[in-house]
């Protein structure tokens, strides 16, 4: 008799965990809230990946391709578990979805729930739904994701752009302090685009610190040394309206010391990662541990990033905070093998 | 509405004239070039002058100019300027700074990729001050090659402040006349004369005669350094050598002017 395993996610963490779990013959169960696989990268259709601009498609696609093909993979879409009960070493689990509920008892679980972004509007000062012309990194993401990247105001290409980072990140006044990892990346991938597709349109980066960890580096000298892209140091405290259609970004140039206000087509925020309202709904229902900055808690950060505190549920992707895809591909096989391992000790 | 700048005094009893901005409160905390006002003015027969018609601009930068980055980025010397992200490394390494903290090639670096003109414009007396040894540029991580940006900057500044360059530097393009003539025309470096004219030039004639300088032209004569010059004579075969730094110094020149665009 092979294992039943539920993998609750079907991001890249949890598409990635469920597709080895059934290459190793073991009954998968994913379920997915969307009414579509792949997570975050497919829902605001991210076209090119940091680091190497390849298309998401290559990635995204492919994964989801590959749980959808069958094998052991059942896909529960647009559904949830609405009840969750420890049975023995084992666990019983409702899901619930558009044609039903169904009981099922699972050998192990992997919850691969992912983040949410950051949603700009909560801080005001960014003006963000304020002026169509202050956009966030994953609106971006979705405009050239449709080939659409005009000045939502007026449908004209911009010909000046900032890009503000730290957004929702690194900031008591919003909740979190901490940093979220992908956003300067993606920002300076962003800028890349903007400037190969449009070299009429100038790219600022208001930054504090750019933290292009790693290889993600490379993109960072290229958008500069290749690109012209410029960075300003300061971070943004306010966003107005200027003339001329304008939007206004007030900083404080650290560098040179002394007061902005400089004009924009158009200004995109570089909005971070969040643990989002799944994360405690999770933590919850599941009786797992929440983290201090609101995403789900591993046994043991260093030894055991992929094993939450109850034993027999295990952690993938971004649910356990902010990072890149190939982290969360990983983290997906390696909470499958963990999941698995413990399926078939407990037998 | 009918405006009337007058270069004279107003005259038939108007207003007394006072200093620039004398009426501000904290006049200390404003720069000079900030405050514009006009000593005699008039509008609609109405006299405004002076402190009436003051107006102190906002330190606000308003704007990035990036036309100032692309001219940059096209000549030799400051090809690399999309580089730069401002470690400051080629500041703590520069053998200048030290002896004037405002020399500081990272921030004059940031002023020219922003087009901050303004700010440059504060540093034209320091700013030229590079002395060519190219610590910064065998330490800087992003191989910006500042040294060479500093040549960009001296062009800059030629082109973009002309006028000051002839009022803040007049001393040093004197010197420099007094150097190159010395070099071409005698083919040798004259520093006991060199120093004299500069003094002179700044006006330190008192200093010239003073106790120091005395004792060391004593010095000099005694020791004979003082006629060395005239004993030495122009080098071997000097008037081909003087052709060809001439030569030099001209397509230098155009170089840098058309560099400049001048
Ligand atoms: C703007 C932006 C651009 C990025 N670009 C890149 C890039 O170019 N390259 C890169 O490597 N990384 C990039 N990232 C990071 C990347 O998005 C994440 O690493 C990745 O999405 C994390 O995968 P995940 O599966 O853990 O989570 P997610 O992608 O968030 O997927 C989680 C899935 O779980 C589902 N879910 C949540 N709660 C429940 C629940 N209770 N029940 C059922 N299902 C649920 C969600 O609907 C979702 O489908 C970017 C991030 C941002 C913010
Ligand atoms: S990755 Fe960059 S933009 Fe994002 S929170 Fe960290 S420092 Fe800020
Ligand atoms: S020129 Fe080089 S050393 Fe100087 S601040 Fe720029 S990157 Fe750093
Ligand atoms: S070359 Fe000029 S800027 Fe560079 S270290 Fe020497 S004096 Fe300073």
């Amino acid at each position: 008799m092979s294992e039943n395993i539920l993998v609750i996610g079907g991001g890249p963490a949890g598409l990635n965990a469920a597709i080895m779990l059934s290459e190793l013959g073991v009954n998968v169960a994913l379920v997915e809230r969307d009414s579509f696989l792949g997570g975050n990268p497919k829902k605001f259709k991210y076209k090119f990946l940091f680091p190497d601009m390849q298309p998401a498609d290559n990635v995204i696609g492919e994964l989801i391709k590959k749980a959808e093909s069958g094998g052991n993979i059942k896909v529960y879409y647009s559904s949830e578990v609405s009840d969750f009960k420890e049975n023995g070493k084992k666990f019983d689990a409702v899901i619930k979805s558009a044609s039903g509920s169904e009981t099922k008892t699972f050998d192990s679980v992997i919850v691969a729930t992912g983040f949410e972004h950051f949603d700009p509007a909560r801080d005001a000062k960014y003006s963000y739904q304020l002026f169509d012309d202050v956009i966030d990194i994953k609106d971006l993401e979705r405009m050239m994701g449709e080939n659409n990247f005009v000045r939502p105001s007026n449908g004209k290409p911009p010909k000046k752009v900032a890009f503000i980072l730290c957004v929702g990140s690194r900031d008591r006044h919003v909740g979190n302090q901490y940093c979220s990892r992908v956003c300067c990346t993606v920002s300076v991938k962003q800028a890349i685009e903007m400037r190969e597709h449009f070299p009429d349109c100038e790219a600022y980066i208001f930054y504090m610190d750019i933290r292009t960890y790693g290889f993600f580096e490379d993109l960072y000298w290229k958008a500069m040394e290749e690109h012209d892209v410029q960075i300003v140091k300061g971070r943004i405290a306010e966003i107005t309206s200027g003339p001329d259609n304008t939007v206004v970004c007030k900083g404080e140039d650290t560098l040179l010391r002394g007061p902005f206000e400089i004009p924009f087509d158009m200004v995109v925020l570089a909005s971070g990662m969040e643990g989002g309202p799944q994360s405690p709904e999770i933590s919850s229902k599941l009786g797992i541990e929440l983290d201090e900055h609101g995403f789900l808690k591993p046994e043991n950060v260093t030894l055991s990033p992929f094993k939450s505190n109850k034993p027999g549920v295990f952690l993938a992707g971004a649910c356990t905070g902010p990072k890149a895809i190939s982290d969360s591909i990983t983290e997906g096989a390696a909470a499958a093998m963990n999941a698995y391992t413990y399926a078939v000790k407990n037998r | 509405m009918a405006l009337e700048k007058h270069d004279n005094k107003n005259l038939g009893g108007g207003r007394p004239v006072a200093e620039k901005g004398e009426h501000i409160v904290a006049r200390h905390l404003i720069e000079d070039d900030n405050i514009k006002e006009e000593k005699n003015l008039v509008i609609d027969g109405v006299d405004v002058s002076g402190r009436w018609n003051t107006f102190i601009i906002s330190r606000v930068n308003s704007d990035f100019d990036r036309s100032f980055f692309e001219e940059i980025k096209k000549t030799v010397v400051g090809s690399r300027i999309n580089r730069c992200w401002q470690c400051g490394m080629c500041t703590a390494s520069c053998t200048v700074t030290p002896l004037y903290r405002r020399f500081n090639p990272r921030a004059f670096i940031y002023m020219m990729q922003l087009g901050n003109l303004k700010e440059l414009k504060k540093y034209i007396d320091v700013a030229w001050r590079c002395v060519g040894c190219y610590k910064c540029s065998q330490r800087c991580p992003k191989q910006v090659n500042p040294a060479e940006m500093m040549e960009a900057l001296a062009l800059v500044i030629k082109k973009y402040f002309q006028e000051e360059v002839k009022t803040k530097l007049k001393l040093d393009e004197e010197v420099k006349k007094i150097y190159e003539d010395m070099i071409i025309g005698h083919g040798r470096l004259d520093l006991a004369k060199l120093h004299t004219s500069a003094m002179q030039k700044s006006g330190k004639t008192k200093e010239l005669f003073g106790k120091i300088e005395r004792g060391a032209i004593l010095k000099m004569l005694k020791d004979g350094r003082a006629f060395s010059v005239l004993r030495l004579g122009k080098p071997h075969n000097w008037s081909s050598s003087k052709e060809a730094i001439e030569n030099y110094l001209h397509k230098l020149n155009t170089i840098e002017n058309s560099e400049a665009g001048v």
